[in-house]
């Protein structure tokens, strides 16, 4: 028998490739690990309570889900604005929309306290409910990012065999604009309906205000994408620069951002000179009170998400001297992600720490609830953490999300 | 795939709209009747589910159940939350029902009591994503544990602090019982939220054998029983005849946080009543 040198190509992984994919096992084993906890033991295990029933975990979901936005802002600017210079970054947010959707739904599933029951929303319909319609609009969502998605895995060689999944891949990618249309209002719809989670509970002075969806969603629009502007940088340096997508529109991105940050920051400031000033009430005013006295809210709103996260970002993004540079670019990128997730913690846990007062005309006051996360809720969020590492670089390394083509398709 | 084309506008043909409007209407049809329709895996769970949701009284409009607690007769002994604690098996660490020494602003001490005020307009039915708290024709915020999937959404809009989550399966023994009364209820399990439910048991155990809650001892809320100086009183406010209602038009009430809207109906005879 004649031997027939099989030639395997051999993965050449640098030792960075092998740190990093240590790392996202490490990640994944802590997660698994935690999430077997909790689903043994019950959220009992959290530093959660019957005053702080939402804690980490919430903020993961709204944190993904804002900084998933970049989906169906990009594919709105390029499908229903018909920006076309846009295309060859719309897989790439896709991409990073469904990793953030997918995540916010594990944490989820954490979360509550009956998983085996995640589907009863769809089931037992209260359509009065917000986190109802979430949940409805979160699900639909999902379903068109992956008919978006269709046509980047039907490419795969994989498919060569079944060479009618592409064609079905190829005519729902017609439907790209409607799939546009349907993501944009379903995406306003949720991103704002997150913030009224919070805004609509009268019981809560400082989350009671008109104002929380809108910041919800004008956060959302300019993180998003500029987190997918990030990811584009990391992987072309990553890629040494076989995978880029071309900069002039990751420095249009960047200025949207930046314009994005100002509407936000403007609204801000609105927010908080009619909560804490023009049209302060007995209720916001203690419940200011109570943060500041108990809590670092103060530090955590100025620094956190005011200069950390909108200041620092919106000059990186509109200064000339650093708007095009991808450091600045990155840098800026990050910490507004950062002031994000901060943002939604401190709407999350301050409005619960507020102590509720009910009783009669009295002196009533229950002591401010304390809440830092346990053990095993920051095992849940490294774990999603690898999670999304993993899917972000096997997508990257095995699939066609850059390297435009003008053709269909894309 | 194809070769490259110049201008990528969305080419559908008629027949492509069609289909696609076809199986978009196809689509919402079947997620229809395969989430909640009659194809639903879950369809017999579901109706069994909504039948007892939707259990109806001969008259809608005669009952509304409610309580008037004085302020003034309280002493702050904390029957009524032993007895509740053994009659609804509830844990002790996370009572339905509280009571805890105040101050007015005077520096009067005084007990402050506090059951599941069953708002007409509660904000925790309102939130439930899956319907598993609603208010019965009768204006009972009821809890479905069946249905319950423990997000807690109720827990953060309850304006009272009414309702508890079960963060673990409560298996030591009810130190209560049998002292301050035998269980009437199972234990809820673990991942759920609970609160109180004006004794439903005893409610219904009144509608079955008619019985007047309120007046009748086996058909009346445990902790309305047990109160020593005849604090709380129970029973139906659409009775002009009632125990409520006549304390109702005789004092001066309260609701807690009337401000909100949330229409309670738990009422407050506030300190300096005379009663």
């Amino acid at each position: 028998m004649t031997t027939t040198t099989i030639t395997q190509k051999k993965p050449s992984l640098s030792p960075a490739a092998v740190l990093w994919i240590g790392i996202i096992c490490v990640f994944l084993i802590i997660g698994l690990f935690s999430a077997f906890l909790v689903l043994r033991d019950g959220l009992v295990l959290t530093n959660l309570s019957d005053s702080v029933p939402w804690g980490l975990w919430i903020t993961l979901d709204l944190s993904a889900i804002a900084l998933g936005a970049g989906a169906f802002t990009l594919s709105a600017i390029v499908y229903i604005f018909n920006v076309k210079r846009f295309r060859p970054i719309v897989r790439l947010a896709i991409l990073v929309g469904l990793i953030g959707y997918t995540t916010a739904l594990l944490t989820l599933v954490m979360d509550i306290g009956r998983p085996d029951r995640f589907w009863h929303p769809w089931v037992y319909w209260n359509v009065h409910s917000v986190l109802w319609e979430i949940t409805w609009c979160i699900t639909i969502y999902l379903m068109i990012m992956l008919i978006e998605f269709a046509p980047v895995i039907a490419e795969q060689s994989f498919f060569d065999r079944w060479p009618k999944v592409r064609v079905v891949a190829g005519k729902l990618h017609k439907l790209a604009p409607f799939l546009a249309v349907a993501g944009l209002l379903i995406s306003l719809l949720h991103q704002s309906s997150l913030g009224a989670t919070y805004g609509i509970l009268k019981a809560r002075p400082i989350w009671f205000k008109p104002s929380m969806p809108i910041m919800f969603i004008v956060s959302a629009i300019a993180v998003g994408p500029a987190i997918t502007m990030a990811l584009a940088w990391i992987v072309e340096w990553v890629s040494e620069g076989r995978k880029k997508i071309p900069h002039d529109i990751l420095y249009s991105i960047a200025r949207f951002s930046g314009i994005a940050l100002l509407v936000y920051a403007y609204i801000k400031f609105w927010d908080l000179a009619a909560v804490a000033y023009y049209g302060r009430t007995p209720g916001s005013d203690t419940a200011f009170e109570v943060l500041n006295n108990f809590t670092p809210y103060g530090f955590g709103f100025w620094v956190v998400e005011i200069i950390l996260g909108i200041i620092i970002p919106v000059i990186f993004f509109l200064h000339p001297r650093f708007r095009k540079n991808p450091g600045a670019l990155v840098v800026g990128a990050l910490l507004a992600a950062l002031g994000l997730v901060f943002s939604r913690w401190n709407v999350t846990v301050s409005g619960l720490i507020v102590p509720l007062t009910y009783a009669l005309g009295t002196l009533f006051q229950v002591p401010p609830a304390d809440y830092f996360p346990s053990l095993v809720e920051w095992g849940i969020a490294v774990g999603v953490l690898g999670y999304v590492m993993l899917l972000f670089t096997v997508a990257v390394y095995f699939l066609p999300i850059f390297g435009y083509k003008d053709e269909p398709g894309y | 795939m194809s070769k490259p084309r110049k201008k990528l506008k969305a080419d559908l043909t008629r027949r492509d709209f069609g289909l696609i409007a076809g199986v978009a209407a196809g689509s919402a049809v079947f997620a229809q009747l395969v989430t909640t329709g009659p194809l639903s895996p879950f369809g017999a769970l579901k109706r069994r589910q909504l039948s007892e949701e939707d259990y109806e009284h001969e008259d809608v409009d005669e009952y509304h159940w409610g309580m008037v607690i004085d302020l003034n007769k309280c002493i702050g002994c904390e029957y009524c939350q032993r007895t509740c604690n053994a009659t609804n098996n509830v844990s002790p660490g996370k009572p339905w029902n509280i009571v805890v020494e105040d101050e007015t602003n005077a520096g009067e001490t005084f007990y402050f009591s506090r059951p599941c005020l069953h708002c007409q307009h509660a904000p925790c039915v309102e939130v439930c994503p899956v319907k598993a708290t609603y208010i019965r024709d009768d204006g009972l915020v009821m809890m479905d544990y069946d249905r319950c999937i423990g997000c807690r959404y109720c827990e953060v809009a309850c304006p009272f602090d009414a309702r508890k989550f079960n963060w673990e399966e409560w298996e030591g023994e009810n130190a209560y019982v049998p002292t301050w009364g035998i269980p009437e209820v199972p234990r809820r399990p673990r991942g759920v939220v609970e609160k109180c439910t004006f004794c439903v048991q005893r409610i219904d155990y009144g509608y079955e054998n008619g019985l007047t809650p309120g007046d009748d001892y086996d058909a009346t809320p445990a902790c309305v029983n047990i109160c020593p100086v005849e604090a709380r009183v129970f029973g139906n406010l659409n009775d002009s005849e009632s125990n409520v209602s006549k304390y109702l038009d005789t004092f001066a009430t309260v609701q807690l946080r009337d401000e909100l809207g949330t229409e309670a109906s738990v009422f407050y005879i506030p300190l300096g009543e005379e009663t």
